[in-house]
């Protein structure tokens, strides 16, 4: 494998957990005000590769948030108790923009990432142009 | 004469480095979301590119598939660990960083393709075609 298909194997990787993760996100911010909904998370880890020595990204396996879920006060939810409260969904809108907003900004950095690798291997073909 | 110009084999070793970096650049970019990932960088050209004894210069090879010089050490050998910046998750890469890097591979990149086409223009020209 050359170095520049090695380039854009890694690059395609992280495209591909990036937006793994801003569709994670978005499920987060879509289900804000779903009861008893719990955020998921999304862990990064390095993909081992034996011997090409570059490693790509990968995706592990998605969590949940244990945080408790917030309690919201409305006595004529059809899920109150009691006291009059229900568990809401423990998703933070600030948090999950902030994350969201990152994830586009690796996004961007890896699809220039590609973009490079690609002109740099481009470059090289306009060699045999005479 | 002819047989073995050195200004190819510099520009042809120059331009194997700038692809090497920029595969370790899209590397540490794809990682750059990773808790725990060290970013990974190589030496410059001036450090690898060592002269052979006589006079000629070669590249040191990095791997035995290397065609040019003897095998010293492994590609992952000759990577280096940069830990300048640390991100509280303990990943150390900064996109900010690796563009720099990236701009500079490409502009090595840039570079020895133009000396490798220059001196073929000239060699084209001594053998008396346009």
């Amino acid at each position: 494998m050359s170095e520049f298909s090695k380039a854009l194997s890694v690059s395609t990787s992280g495209l591909q957990a990036q937006s793994s993760r801003l569709r994670h996100l978005s499920e987060n911010i879509s289900n804000a005000d779903t009861p008893g909904y719990r955020r998921k998370t999304v862990p990064f880890q390095t993909a081992f590769a034996a011997g090409s020595g570059i490693s790509n990204v990968e995706v592990g396996r998605v969590s949940l948030d244990d945080r408790p879920l917030e309690r919201v006060f409305d006595p004529s939810h059809p899920m109150a108790d009691g006291s009059g409260h229900y568990d809401g969904s423990n998703v933070d809108l600030l948090i999950e923009l902030a994350d969201a907003r990152e994830a586009q900004r690796s996004y961007e950095a890896n699809l220039k990432m590609f973009e490079q690798a690609r002109q740099m291997s481009s470059g090289l073909m306009q060699l045999l142009r005479r | 004469m002819f047989q073995n110009l050195t200004v190819f084999e510099t520009a042809y070793a120059m331009a194997v480095h700038a692809g090497q970096k920029q595969a370790v650049v899209a590397q540490n970019v794809a990682n750059a979301d990773t808790p725990g990932y060290v970013g990974r960088d190589l030496p410059s050209f001036q450090e690898i590119y060592a002269p052979k004894e006589h006079g000629a210069t070669v590249q040191r090879a990095t791997r035995p598939g290397h065609v040019l010089g003897a095998v010293q050490q492994g590609a992952d050998g000759m990577m280096t660990e940069d830990r300048s910046f640390a991100a509280p998750d303990g990943n150390t890469g900064s996109i900010e960083t690796e563009m720099l890097r990236a701009t500079d591979a490409k502009r090595q990149h840039d570079r020895s393709l133009a000396i490798y086409k220059s001196a073929l223009n000239i060699v084209r020209s001594s053998l008396g075609r346009q």
